[in-house]
């Protein structure tokens, strides 16, 4: 039974671990960019939820729509005047130090704005837990997970169904053949940018009705990414999903097994032994940053 | 500039290095240090980040590994030793360094690129977490180091002397990989390793022997470190701002040179130190728009917005 609601629990966190590698795998795939802001962004998410919902008494699940169109914004705009730039002049590894950069200035920002204390997110019907025989489901949660996944499958039907999906994904495969084709290549790259910043902080708003959180977890979650990412498949929903599943599984089972204070141990050393064994992940998508 | 105006540049500057702890506050002094700290950690990671082009995102992982392996070793094995505890420490620390190296050299040396930094930053967490949670290293609670000084001195002025010296080793060791038939064959496989391979450089050889000798370097300058803070946790050694400022100094100073290193780092210990050490609470905001301008209006160093293409 233990190990049944063990199952549980890891399923719940891998969602939320999915959702929030799904963007940094996008822009990982097709601009071959490390998105080092990855984590401040899902923190601003989370703030932003945190503010409507403190302030404003908008439910955090309702808030996601709202916070993802504003990040949409933030993000494209970030992408075509920083990002772009940092590339074009420079190489792609210094592109991670723009983007670690960028994520010290929102850590410092939100710490200024929102104080470096813990924060979390209870709405009122967080209080009834659901009892399916010897599981016990916190209601919020069950809704965090689905929630998770029905975004990352509205990002799936996005990605191969409509003509922007298709746009992005020729664009990844090979800029220049795209731009023959009258893709404008800058512009696809502030979209993908801007849906992975969108789907960034649709996670935070999840992430702050499942755990408390501060400024400084940023890099928590963009090391989350990064393992989702090299577990799962780099580039596409369905990676981020395995990946995310798994990596709750793998967390939440290591601190019953072994003790809870190795997870992240344990999380980093699959990393690294998947980098060292099958680099392109378990579902080994072959997006242009993967070659 | 030819070979002897360089000469006159690095002997006026170590000597005016020598005499700075003499003619400046002790504040001075500790930035001093944190100088010349800086300095040779970027040019120990430059041995394979510059030379080879392997870009390792997790280097503090031997600056950790060094600081709590030298300092478990004094103040176990050799207690109340003093000096000849501290030489000591810094061999265990350099060794140990060395020896973690080569055992993930051959693996982890596969990778190129952005996986190589990827899985160098994934192996300083998991030395890091394992440091923290295992209660015989002292990660989590700490590990107190012998307070150590000689002749006389200040401590600051101490571990100033100290730092002053393994620069100026490091510095020796970059200068004669640089100009012998090794760097000559980093070189080549910075700029296309395939090619060199086909001509014939031991590429596999070549970067597995920087990998370790960064390492070893990197460690033995944990251990003087982790002696000049006195008292260290994980949290205070294994550090990724190190990992990632020992990048930023040689991307400042221009990297793949030997001179960057310092520059880089003077440069930036005098920005953050001296003149932001009053604004604490915008501290990070102003490192984090210092990086992104870096990395746009001067992507090939502070020298090369002097240099013409």
């Amino acid at each position: 039974m233990l190990a049944i609601q063990t199952i549980a629990d890891g399923l719940v966190l891998g969602g939320l671990y999915a959702l929030s590698a799904v963007g940094f795998s996008l822009i990982f795939g097709v601009m071959g960019v490390v998105n080092l802001s990855h984590g401040a962004i899902v923190m601003i998410g989370a703030y932003l939820t945190w503010f409507l919902w403190h302030a404003g008494g908008v439910d955090p699940l309702l808030a996601i729509p709202l916070v993802m169109a504003v990040l949409f914004a933030a993000g494209y705009a970030a992408q075509r005047g920083l990002i772009q730039l940092a590339v074009e002049r420079s190489s792609l590894l210094a592109s991670m130090l723009l983007t670690f950069g960028m994520a010290l200035m929102i850590r410092n920002t939100l710490v200024l704005v929102f104080s470096p204390d813990l924060r979390s997110i209870t709405p009122a019907y967080a209080a009834h837990p659901l009892i399916l025989g010897a599981v016990v489901l916190d209601p919020l949660r069950v809704a965090a997970l689905a929630a998770s996944l029905v975004l990352l499958g509205l990002l799936a039907f996005v990605l191969q169904k409509t003509r922007t999906g298709r746009t992005i994904r020729a664009t990844a495969q090979q800029e220049l053949a795209a731009r023959l084709c009258g893709v404008n290549a800058r512009h696809v790259y502030g979209l993908t940018f801007g849906v992975a910043a969108a789907f960034a902080g649709a996670s935070g708003a999840i992430l702050g009705i499942v755990l408390p959180f501060s400024p400084p977890d940023e890099s928590l979650w963009t090391l989350n990414a990064f393992v989702v990412v090299t577990l799962g498949g780099i580039g596409s929903p369905s990676g981020a999903l395995l990946g995310g599943l798994l990596l709750g599984l793998i967390s939440t089972g290591t601190s019953q097994v072994i003790g809870p204070s190795f997870p992240n141990a344990m999380m980093f050393l699959i990393l690294v032994l998947m980098l060292l064994l099958r680099p392109s992940g378990l579902l080994g998508n072959a997006f242009a940053g993967s070659r | 500039m030819n070979r002897t105006g360089w000469t006159l540049i690095g002997l006026v500057t170590l000597a005016l290095a020598i005499a700075l702890p003499f003619m400046v506050m002790p504040f001075y002094v500790r930035v001093g240090q944190l100088i010349l700290l800086s300095s040779a950690l970027a040019l120990s990671w430059t041995l394979l980040g510059g030379f080879a082009g392997y870009w390792s995102f997790g280097h503090s992982a031997f600056i950790g590994l060094g600081a709590f392996a030298g300092g478990l070793f004094e103040t176990g094995v050799l207690p109340g030793t003093g000096l000849w505890g501290f030489a000591a420490a810094i061999l265990v620390g350099a060794g140990l360094s060395a020896a973690a190296a080569s055992a993930v050299a051959w693996p982890i040396l596969r990778l190129r690129g952005i996986y190589f930094a990827v899985a160098m930053l994934g192996v300083s967490q998991v030395l890091a977490e394992l440091n923290n949670n295992i209660d015989a290293f002292k990660g989590s609670m700490g590990l107190v180091l012998p307070r150590l000084s000689a002749f006389g001195l200040r401590p600051e002025a101490f571990f100033y002397d100290i730092l002053l010296l393994a620069t100026v080793t490091v510095f020796l060791i970059a200068l004669w990989v640089k100009t012998s038939r090794l760097g000559h064959g980093l070189l080549a496989m910075r700029e296309d390793e395939d090619t060199a391979r086909m001509l014939g450089v031991p590429t596999e050889r070549y970067k597995v022997a920087m990998f370790v000798l960064s390492a070893a370097l990197t460690g033995a300058l944990g251990v003087i470190y982790a002696h000049s803070l006195g008292y260290i946790t994980t949290s205070s050694v294994y550090r990724t701002d190190f990992s990632l400022n020992m990048i930023v100094y040689n991307l400042l100073g221009g990297i793949g040179t030997i001179a960057g290193p310092f520059i880089g780092s003077a440069v930036m210990v005098v920005l953050t130190q001296v003149f932001l050490g009053r604004l604490l609470n915008i501290h990070m905001f102003v490192t984090g728009a210092l990086l992104v301008l870096l990395v746009l209006a001067a992507p090939r160093g502070l020298p090369g917005l002097f240099r013409r293409r």
